[in-house]
């Protein structure tokens, strides 16, 4: 079809934006990769408590994850606000078939700049905190991609109920470090108070987490995991449920959000940003 | 078919605010057609409904002969459509965004052809979001005719253009209706600008069409009034009139010969469009 294939290269166009852009690479690479390699030096030597697994290794896997879910979850729903305010949403609403491109665009910058940041990620473990590489390439690849197709589109729908730019960073910002800390991406979620592990469990960084540590690190580490085990069938189960919540809600919503879209809403978000 | 798009009885209201109240309006195939009217009359409401961004309260729309909330996107690829208020895709190359957005069309034009045609040539390499407010507006325009479409819409798309981008902004507009067929709907706040472009105009005030017709009949219906000034036993006279010639004769009689001081004028047309505004509001 003409759009996937258009929409396709739409996204990989605006990938290479994003790369060309210095601002955003330097956010992306001293943001994301710097700030973790600081902590590989800082405490990467250190056992994590009660094992005898380098935090270096956790980390990697609680970075990993939390690429994933900030890429689907805050990223890709604030260029929507974006793109909505500027008009290039309304503009693709103006070509026959410009909204299904423009959305196959949108899912494939996310996923180069998810696969991106992971490799980079992956290669500061190895060469910055000698991490081993993973022991188990298949769940590692397996979680990353379900993981991302559970983000995606609940990003959308995200994107799609945001109000404005300005008030949707922090709106996404928020939700997303309150759950970072008992998501077990940190330190071991063992290490939190029983309802908060329970909180945890129902979004899906927790399990994208699990997976990746599922994938990185030994058995012997089961000893800080909840039922001390792997638990990959709950993590696809999880996953899978959050890909589904997430397709079921992005539809509707993108098709509200697009045609509600018009040039004079467009004008009066100028105004106001501009009154602002 | 020589209808490009007819609109009769066609409402609009915001909540309590009733923007449209019964607007109805023909335009022929390869025409010209300007919309004009004051801030907040409900231009760019019309030109949505007729693009199918948006739903209308009331009425009957056709466009290229389909209901455009019906319109599919074989329906979309023959429309053309550059909006009041884009700041878009500011981080592509202006050629990069105009070959990205001809690939939705089956016979697109050519990007370099076009960019050449709005004067963007020179800009071809660089980043829309560093264009002038100007080069920006040229770009919309391009991108509005990359598909070849039987209809394009512009809502203001002079705004920020210097004098010779201008010019020659109405040289390309009437070459594209002339030698394609095109037809073009614009809105614009420059009477000038309708005066010189368009086949025809209608002027939407207070929710309705006041006039519509070509510049001469449009002259004629908002000029109806002339004024007549003349000096009667040293003071000076005024009289407003739909025939000045009938009363310079009248008083020519009865002054019997030479009438002192007279002088008859014409509002231009920009005098009329603001007396018609004030009165239908
Ligand atoms: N989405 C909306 N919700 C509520 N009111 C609206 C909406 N869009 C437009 N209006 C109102 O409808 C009226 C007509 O607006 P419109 O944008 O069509 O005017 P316009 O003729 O294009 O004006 P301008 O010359 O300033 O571009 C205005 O009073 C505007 O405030
Ligand atoms: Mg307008």
């Amino acid at each position: 079809m003409r759009a996937l294939r258009i929409g396709m290269r739409r996204g990989w166009a605006e990938h290479m934006h994003l790369l060309r852009n210095r601002r955003e690479l330097i956010g992306t690479l001293i943001g994301a990769v710097g700030f973790f390699a600081l902590m590989l030096l800082w405490m990467g030597d250190r056992p994590v408590k009660g094992t005898d697994v380098s935090n270096a290794t956790f980390m990697t896997a609680g970075f990993l994850a939390f690429t994933v879910f900030s890429n689907g979850l805050m990223t890709l729903p604030l260029s929507l606000v974006t793109d909505r305010e500027e008009g290039a949403l309304l503009r693709l609403r103006a070509v026959p078939g410009g909204i299904p491109a423009y959305l196959t665009g949108r899912a494939v910058t996310v996923l180069c700049q998810i696969a991106l940041q992971s490799a980079l990620l992956v290669a500061t473990a190895v060469l910055v905190g000698g991490v081993a590489p993973p022991r188990d390439w298949l769940t590692l690849a397996w979680v990353l991609v379900l993981g991302t197709v559970a983000v995606v589109p609940l990003g959308a729908a995200i994107g799609c109920l945001l109000p404005s730019s300005k008030s949707g960073a922090g709106m996404v910002a928020l939700p997303m470090m309150l759950l970072l800390v008992p998501s077990g991406v940190m330190f071991p979620v063992t290490a939190m108070p029983e309802a908060i592990q329970w909180v945890a469990q129902a979004f899906p960084l927790y399990w994208q987490g699990l997976g990746l540590r599922a994938a990185f690190l030994p058995d012997s580490m089961l000893v800080a995991e909840i039922a001390g085990s792997w638990r990959l069938p709950y993590v696809a189960a999880v996953l899978g449920a959050w890909t589904v919540a997430g397709m079921l809600l992005a539809p509707g919503l993108i098709r509200r959000m697009t045609r509600r879209e018009s040039g004079s809403r467009l004008a009066e978000r100028q105004l106001a940003t501009q009154a602002a | 078919m020589s209808t490009a798009v007819s609109v009769r009885g066609l409402r609009m209201r915001y909540g309590a605010a009733d923007v449209l109240r019964g607007v109805d309006l023909e335009i022929r195939r390869g025409e010209i057609f300007t919309l004009l009217g004051p801030n907040g009359a409900g231009k760019t409401t019309t030109i949505e409904i007729l693009e199918g961004f948006r739903r209308r309260s009331a009425g009957e729309v056709s466009v290229l002969g389909t209901d455009p909330e019906k319109g599919g996107d074989d329906w979309r690829a023959r429309l053309g459509i550059v909006l009041q208020n884009w700041r878009d895709h500011t981080r592509w190359g202006v050629r990069e965004l105009v070959v990205h957005l001809s690939r939705f069309y089956d016979a697109p034009r050519d990007p370099g052809e076009l960019l050449a045609s709005v004067g963007l040539t020179e800009q071809a390499g660089q980043q829309v979001g560093r264009l002038s407010g100007g080069q920006r507006r040229r770009l919309d325009v391009a991108l509005g005719i990359i598909g070849r479409p039987e209809l394009l819409f512009l809502d203001e798309p002079t705004t920020g253009f210097d004098p010779q981008a201008r010019h020659e902004f109405h040289l390309l507009l009437t070459r594209l209706a002339a030698d394609d067929g095109m037809t073009v709907v614009l809105t614009t706040h420059d009477l000038a600008e309708a005066e010189k472009l368009a086949h025809r105009t209608a002027i939407l005030v207070g929710g309705r069409i006041a006039v519509c017709g070509t510049p001469g009949e449009l002259a004629r219906e908002v000029q109806a009034q002339s004024s007549v000034r003349w000096i009667e036993d040293g003071r000076e006279r005024v009289l407003s009139t739909p025939d000045p010639s009938r009363s310079a004769w009248e008083l020519h009689r009865r002054f019997d010969g030479p009438v002192p001081g007279l002088e008859i004028r014409r509002p231009s047309l920009e005098e009329s469009y603001l007396e018609l505004i004030g009165r239908a509001a």
